[in-house]
């Protein structure tokens, strides 16, 4: 679904989201995101920060401007296709949203059965997954007898399972607590150091401002700074 | 597709939801129960009308004096109206079988030979295609110089009418009812499977945002409904059985006077069975599929 090729990963041009007439999401937000990169988005709440996620996977369009994932331009994408989308862009959310009645391999599986991916497969991947976030011996349990930050990991396993080349994080630590949280970021650094791209939403001050990455400040839908090595506050020097 | 994975999908939802689930099959088994019992005691009472009908006759009474030329213009007439369509067939008894015929009606047939000479005319004995042209027939065949002045043409007209309104009111209301039994399960048993479905929306928003294709998320759910409405149908069938070998059957045994045989048919168990097995589940495929509709919207 998303082109190869060293382009940008992501391209907002004056992407506008207006959900009333009176509430603005996004306010025509210009940016480009490299393959590779790692971006944390900061803002307040109703910033946009969501809003921006929840274009990137085609939830709503934009009501003005155009966004180009992965070479492909969403606006011409049907509304059939977007499935195809989401399985090539990995999710991972605050709430986890992990399937309450199904075992953490059977969460972890179902990403790879909604490819078509035969039983084979799905046995040799999920086990290696959940090794790689540290739950090789819980495939068994369910997500309700997890720690948050355990569930957290479940997600990530089912979001980089496919190995998409963008990942997209709406405050996954926003649940947490600051030592989980370390663990967690740790394992999204570990998936951008394997060349794909995560954009994560927070307002984990402290995180981002450890991590060193490129920062995108929101403010009221609007694009504030945009810094390489950005810290969460705005610094003048 | 996999439809060994989306079997394996439905079972798990069902025995996740199994108290859901069973709601939609008891639904199910309710409805096409009284279905089940509904429309074979219509076709049966449908099925006596029309064949008390089918013995509505005319009779076209000759009158003793008629000479053969004209007993052979009435007959010529019931030919024509044969051909037009109105009479379906006719025979003409004499006055020796029309006396027979008596004797046979009659407890004591012995006492017709007191008579010194035979009082009953020779007439025709005409079925009418529809019974509800008779009086048609009547008045064509009346003007006829061989009717007898005093007999004339009959037919139980009162009984007729009678017969012929209460046909038309069974027939209305009869299909009144099953339409609004039907309406009324299929929107029983859709509300059952929209409370599954709404429990589970969450479930299906997730399963979206993991790029889960429409179908990929429907076909357990229709094949779940499907289940469910196959057991459901298949266990009212075999009620439906019990009820047909233990209760009414027995009783018609009882009722049954050796003499008569009845007329009226209904519909056979085997194809009544296996009509409401196929709509119990094509309404759980289709009930599931379209409600689910609504959610996959993410």
């Amino acid at each position: 679904m998303l082109r190869p090729g060293d382009g940008p990963m992501v391209i907002f041009e004056g992407v506008t989201k207006r959900y009333d007439p009176n509430v603005l999401g996004l306010d025509d937000v210009s940016l480009s995101i490299e393959s590779g990169e790692f971006v944390f988005l900061v803002g307040p709440s109703g910033s946009g920060k969501s809003t921006f996620i929840r274009l990137l996977i085609k939830e709503f369009d934009p009501t003005e401007g155009a966004i180009t994932v992965g070479g492909r331009n969403l606006g011409r994408l049907r509304r059939s296709k977007v499935p195809y989308l989401r399985r090539a862009i990995g999710c991972v959310f605050q709430d986890f949203k992990l399937l309450a009645g199904r075992t953490v391999y059977d969460n972890v599986a179902y990403a790879l059965q909604v490819i078509g991916e035969n039983p084979r497969n799905t046995r040799r991947k999920v086990p290696e997954i959940l090794a790689l976030v540290g739950l090789a011996d819980k495939g068994d349990r369910y997500p309700n007898e997890l720690s948050g930050g355990e569930q957290q990991r479940v997600s990530i396993a089912r979001a980089f399972v496919n190995h998409p080349r963008l990942l997209i994080a709406d405050e996954p630590t926003g649940n947490l607590d600051p030592e989980t949280s370390i663990g967690i970021m740790q394992l999204l650094y570990r998936i951008n150091r394997t060349g794909t791209t995560v954009i994560m939403a927070t307002h984990d001050r402290e995180m981002v401002d450890k991590m060193q990455m490129r920062v995108v400040g929101l403010e009221n839908g609007r694009v504030v700074r945009d810094q390489r090595q950005g810290r969460y506050a705005r610094v003048d020097y | 597709m996999r439809p060994r994975f989306f079997l394996a999908e439905a079972i798990r939802s069902i025995r996740a939801n199994v108290a859901v689930s069973i709601a939609a099959t008891v639904t199910v088994l309710i409805a096409v129960f009284i279905l089940g019992a509904f429309i074979p005691s219509f076709l049966y009472v449908q099925s006596s009308v029309d064949s008390q009908k089918e013995r509505v006759d005319i009779r076209a009474y000759v009158s003793d004096s008629a000479k053969v030329a004209q007993v052979n213009q009435l007959q010529d007439e019931l030919i024509v109206l044969q051909q037009q369509g109105l009479v379906k067939e006719f025979t003409y008894i004499n006055k020796d079988q029309a006396l027979q015929e008596l004797r046979e009606r009659l407890k004591d047939p012995s006492i017709t030979d007191y008579l010194s000479t035979n009082p009953i005319p020779a007439n025709f004995r005409i079925k009418p295609t529809q019974a509800e042209r008779a009086d048609e027939i009547v008045q064509r065949l009346s003007p006829q110089a061989a009717i007898d002045e005093g007999l004339g043409v009959k037919y139980g007209e009162e009984t007729t009418d009678k017969l012929l309104t209460v046909a038309r009111f069974i027939q209305w209301a009869g299909l009144a009812l099953i339409t609004i039994l039907l309406v009324a399960s299929i929107l029983l048993i859709g509300n059952t499977i929209r409370l599954s479905i709404f429990a589970r929306r969450r479930e299906v928003e997730v399963m979206k945002l993991v790029g889960a294709t429409n179908w990929f998320i429907r076909w357990p759910f229709v094949i779940e409904g499907v289940i469910c409405g196959l057991v459901g149908a298949v266990l009212s069938v075999a009620l439906l059985w019990a009820v047909k070998v233990g209760v009414v059957d027995q009783w018609i045994e009882d009722t049954d006077s050796a003499l008569t045989r009845d007329e009226a048919t209904t519909i056979g168990f085997p194809v009544l069975g296996l009509m409401l097995i196929a709509a119990g589940a094509l309404v759980g495929a289709i009930g599931s599929g379209i409600t689910l509709r609504r959610f996959l919207k993410v």
